[in-house]
């Protein structure tokens, strides 16, 4: 069954979702070796799964584990040492772009010579999209991330959680069915980051991007995702797979009560803990 | 002690008043009351001249007090103030220009192909390190006295600084923000258009305010060594007559001509970088 990704999906429940819904990322025995000062060492081993249609995976595990790794494999920006990297059924190729993919990276990769807008602006700008119906996106998507005023600022002017907002914002504006996120709100504090778990639960639950979103912020992957991918510690290998059946819409401080939210998180917990406890027996 | 503009502006010309006053008249009140072995031979006018005689100079030069007139004085010698500063100021603008442009493009290339950088990279450094007045002579023996001449000097002059702090720019552009703009859809080019050079801008205009000043001092050397006019060969001229006066007005005349391009490479630079905190006053 094929459905458009913002239609008739939303009012299926999550897990019916998943198992009606198409396969759009496929990750089959991914290895990736670095060499580091002549000695080979195994960052990601043998790793596989699926995320299906408008599903929110998180991939969860402690630092240096691979999870970024993974994901940028997925997005073509990192080449592969083995195992084969499906979207949509077509072979991910290093270095290309697929316009279907949308990526969002830790890091503040705005561009400072450009007001808000103009950064929000920026894929449209490159597909020539008419200036008019460019500037009317681009409001709304100001609009909707919460930055009205400061669409003419540049980005210095901005806090770390608005400046996350604009650049969350700059690719969703291409809408992209499917949503590669590597620890975005991970330089965040507290307070902002549950600003930003808001912003971003009331556009996934509105539009049910395809979307893998790394994390280490065990409370971050319950809050979000409707499956957590568990890895372990270095070598990346799968460890657990569950599904994080919190009813939706989920307010990010309200789902912390809730008993599934405390059934998870002391199970995932003690599974993180043992490779805790693992990376620093190394 | 207070920092106010005024209390600033006060002690700036009182500076200014007392250099004035004692260029004017140091040297004469020096001999008046001071032994012979005393008296300090950088006043003698003879050497730097002094504030009245340079004004008469520089009237003189200028047209101003000219028995035929302004119109035809300035028509009437081909290197009089008018035309010499005038000439200078093109050559230095076509040099600052070119040497500028093409360093902006070479940095640009060798920045962004690993591969072009490491052949040429020999090259570059054997050739930086020519003393670049050096070559003035070999210039002028190729392209001739007049302006072209002064125009490749000064391009030897900008090129290389413009083309190092380009190249360093352009390898120091973030690469997520390359990767992001990638993932958004940009070309190879589009990227080099929207996140390079934008990038880059920074650095080079950290090197086009020294470009602009070396590019005057090209074009003055190579007037020095050989030239039909401008600036530097009207202190030439001067120096044959041992006429202090006439090098003081042509070195003023240079200050001001640095100035004016300096501030305008600023005028331009707070604009183009607008978006950085230093610039953020004139935005």
């Amino acid at each position: 069954m094929i459905v458009a990704p913002s239609q008739g999906l939303a009012l299926a429940r999550d897990e019916d979702r998943a198992a009606a819904a198409r396969t759009r990322i496929t990750v089959q025995g991914l290895a990736k070796r670095f060499n580091a000062s002549g000695r080979e060492f195994v960052a990601v081993d043998d790793v596989s799964f699926e995320v299906k249609q408008g599903e929110f995976v998180a991939l969860l595990g402690p630092s240096g584990c691979g999870k970024s790794t993974i994901l940028n494999m997925v997005a073509g920006l990192l080449p592969r040492s083995g195992g084969r990297i499906l979207i949509d059924g077509d072979a991910v190729e290093t270095g290309e772009v697929n316009p279907r993919v949308g990526y969002v990276f830790q890091r503040d990769t705005l561009f400072p010579w450009r007001t808000v807008e103009q950064n929000i602006g920026y894929g449209l700008e490159i597909a020539a999209v008419p200036k008019s119906e460019r500037a009317a996106r681009v409001a709304t998507a100001v609009e909707k991330a919460g930055l009205a005023g400061f669409a003419q600022s540049f980005p210095r002017m901005l806090s770390g959680g608005m400046r996350q907002r604009v650049a969350l914002m700059r690719t969703l504006i291409l809408e992209p069915e499917i949503l590669l996120m590597d620890e975005p709100f991970g330089a965040l504090d507290t307070h902002t980051k549950l600003e930003m778990h808001k912003t971003l639960l009331e556009i996934w639950e509105r539009e049910r991007q395809t979307v893998l979103f790394v994390t280490h912020d065990l409370g971050e992957a319950l809050t979000l995702a409707s499956r957590i991918i568990l890895l372990s510690a270095r070598p990346g290998r799968l460890k657990e797979d569950f599904d994080v059946a919190i009813p939706r819409p989920r307010d990010p401080v309200a789902v912390r009560e809730t008993a599934e939210f405390a059934r998870l998180y002391s199970h995932i917990w003690h599974s993180l803990g043992e490779e805790f406890r693992r990376t620093r027996a190394d | 002690m207070s920092n106010s503009r005024t209390v600033i502006l006060f002690w700036q010309l009182a500076i200014l008043a007392v250099v004035l006053v004692v260029w004017q008249w140091g040297f004469e009140w020096s001999r008046a009351l001071l032994p012979k072995a005393y008296v300090p031979k950088i006043l003698d006018p003879y050497f730097v001249a002094k504030p009245s005689l340079i004004w008469q100079s520089f009237l003189r030069l200028g047209c101003f007090a000219d028995a035929t007139g302004f119109t035809a004085c300035i028509k009437g010698s081909d290197n009089n103030l008018w035309l010499a500063t005038l000439v200078t100021l093109k050559n230095t603008w076509w040099g600052f220009l070119f040497g500028s442009a093409s360093g902006i493009a070479a940095g640009l290339v060798l920045g962004r192909s690993d591969f072009l950088s490491r052949v040429f990279s020999p090259y570059i450094v054997a050739f930086n390190s020519i003393p670049r007045i050096a070559l003035v002579p070999l210039v002028i023996l190729i392209f001739g006295l007049g302006d072209l001449s002064k125009i490749a000097t000064a391009w030897l002059v900008v090129f290389f600084v413009v083309f190092f702090n380009t190249f360093e720019g352009t390898r120091a552009v973030d690469r997520d923000q390359i990767a992001a703009a990638r993932l958004l859809g940009a070309s190879e080019f589009t990227v080099l258009r929207t996140v390079v050079i934008p990038s880059a801008l920074a650095w080079v205009f950290a090197s086009l305010l020294p470009a602009v000043s070396f590019a005057l001092i090209g074009v003055i050397v190579g007037e020095f060594i050989g030239a039909e006019r401008g600036l530097g060969k009207l202190i030439i001229e001067a120096e044959a007559r041992a006429n202090a006066s006439e090098m003081m007005v042509a070195i003023f005349v240079m200050m001001i001509v640095g100035i004016l391009l300096a501030v305008a490479v600023r005028a331009l630079q707070s604009y183009l970088l607008r978006w950085q905190p230093q610039f953020e006053h004139s935005s």
